[in-house]
């Protein structure tokens, strides 16, 4: 038995850094724009207007390369068996203390939902993005709306990547090296995903 | 940000549409106090021009047209910024100063200080923003550069009629009020800076009966924002307790429990 083996591809990983990075300037870029607490974040980029300007560019960037990075995921996120039932049932073992074992294939219950709630927010904020960036083409109806569900979802998608980025590093320590080097220990694949482990390594459960 | 107004010492208009006889001397009198250039128009069938505020139209009067028994009627509304107590644009406005409130109430921009997010646009209760081809916020500033000099607004100077009547807002209310006029703007949002004496319902005159902030504005401003905020925190918080108290899910935890039981 080898120690290592493959979760990522250079490209599967490349994406999500390109998503991660978009998704961080969006975010630091957005602030001023959120509320005036936190005008400073402009200077970062040189005023009001270039934040917007960043924004906007990596509101596309965002937007292509996350949906894309779904749309590559997607026979592995949008499919629950029974197993993924047990794991909600008992909450993926988060609440306890006590050692969980759930026989979960490449991704957990929790991680197919942040992957399609990921797309449907990088859904809403590209579309009512691209109302509020030109207000004066559309009803007025439309475009307050879309501030409102823009503001939503850029909080509603903070937490969410707040949760996921606990999870992936110190809250499941082993985990970030699937996204940083492509493999992950032997051992963190037995625990965390049996059922795709016995799929890759052809082993007898 | 703290957008206060003192309702005491507040300035403001009082548009008395029944004195207005369409002359549009506003208009005129406003462009050149501004030097704002002429746009150019088409011919609608109707006297009302231009049809629409502008970037370089800061008031305009809006012409009704009424039949009664066989009788053809104007009405002349003067349209223009109302000077919110509680101003929509104010509350969106990210760039501290872009939009600014003087000491008599006055709803002013600085247009170096916008960075044409254009949010002002869907924030306002009356669609009075606009944008020019240099992408910055325009609109009635009430004339603050003239009445910090104790000048009147010129397009009241230029009212032939005294439709347009500007002074203390509250002394202008009395005075209307004990004339029996009908009164729109006294209450609502704050009191508006602008308060029009009508003639008929305010439908009639494409205003608003009951004018407020856009209910999504309001959410997104009110609401979301300070929710949002405490859930970022709150977020970061259930983590780290998390952390400290269930902890994390170290992989060698296992192979402990299967040494144990297996060996
Ligand atoms: C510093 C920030 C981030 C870190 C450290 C991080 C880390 C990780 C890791 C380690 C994985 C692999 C999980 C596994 O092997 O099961 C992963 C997957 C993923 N990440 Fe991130 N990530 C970050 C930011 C983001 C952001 C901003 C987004 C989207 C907006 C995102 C979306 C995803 C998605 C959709 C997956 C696929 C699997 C899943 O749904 O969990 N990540 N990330
Ligand atoms: S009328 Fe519109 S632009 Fe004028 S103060 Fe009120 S919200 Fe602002
Ligand atoms: S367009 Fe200018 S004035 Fe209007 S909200 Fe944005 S920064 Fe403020
Ligand atoms: S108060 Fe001044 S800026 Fe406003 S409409 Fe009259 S002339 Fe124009």
């Amino acid at each position: 038995m080898s120690n290592y083996i493959e979760r990522f591809s250079t490209s599967e990983r490349v994406l999500h850094w390109i998503v991660t990075a978009s998704f961080f300037t969006l975010l630091l870029t957005g602030l001023g724009l959120y509320s005036t607490l936190f005008n400073g974040y402009f200077s970062l980029f040189g005023g009001g207007r270039n934040a917007i300007l960043i924004h906007k560019i990596s509101g596309v960037l965002f937007f292509l390369s996350s949906l894309y990075m779904f749309f590559n995921h997607q026979k592995d996120v949008t499919g629950f068996d029974q197993d993924d039932k047990k794991w909600v049932t008992e909450r993926g073992g988060y609440l306890s203390r006590n050692a969980s074992h759930f026989n979960i294939g490449k991704y957990n219950p929790g991680q197919k939902l942040f992957a399609i709630f990921i797309a449907a927010a990088t859904l809403v904020l590209g579309v009512t993005g691209l109302f509020i960036w030109a207000p004066t083409m559309f009803p007025r109806w439309i475009v307050q709306l879309s501030l409102m569900a823009h503001g939503l979802m850029f909080v509603c998608s903070i937490m969410f990547v707040v949760v996921h980025v606990y999870l992936a590093t110190i809250g499941n320590p082993g985990t970030i090296e699937a996204m940083l080097y492509g493999n992950v220990r032997s051992l963190w694949a037995r625990k965390h995903h049996p059922k795709w482990y016995r799929e890759v390594t052809g082993e007898k459960p | 940000m703290a957008d206060t107004i003192n309702q005491t010492t507040r300035k403001g208009f009082l548009v008395d549409t029944s004195r207005c006889i369409g002359c549009r001397s506003c208009q005129v009198a406003c462009k050149q106090w501004n030097k704002l250039d002429a746009d150019k128009t088409a011919n609608k069938g109707t006297f009302e021009n231009p049809r629409d505020l502008t970037p370089a139209l800061y008031n305009r009067i809006r012409f009704i047209e009424k039949e009664t028994s066989g009788e053809m009627t104007w009405q002349f509304f003067n349209e223009r910024c109302m000077h919110c107590g509680d101003a929509g644009c104010m509350k969106v406005c990210p760039s501290p100063g872009a939009l600014y409130r003087t000491k008599d109430g006055i709803v002013a921009f600085n247009k170096d200080k916008c960075i044409s997010c254009k949010y002002c646009v869907s924030a306002c209760p009356f669609n009075i923003p606009r944008y020019g081809t240099d992408d910055k916020v325009s609109k009635c500033h009430l004339c603050t550069d003239r009445i910090s000099g104790g000048m009147t607004p010129a397009c009241a100077k230029a009212c032939p009629t005294e439709t347009l009547k500007y002074g203390k807002r509250s002394d202008l209310i009395a005075k209307a009020t004990a004339a029996k006029k009908t009164l729109y703007g006294v209450d609502d949002l704050l009191g508006l800076g602008v308060v029009y004496a009508l003639e008929g319902p305010p439908e009639q005159y494409g205003l608003p009966a009951k004018p407020g902030i856009p209910m999504s504005i309001f959410l997104w401003k009110d609401v979301i924002k300070p929710l949002g905020i405490l859930g970022f925190w709150g977020s970061i918080g259930a983590m780290l307790l998390h952390y400290v108290t269930i902890g994390p899910k170290k992989v060698d935890d296992d192979l402990n429990v299967k040494e144990d039981g297996h060996e």
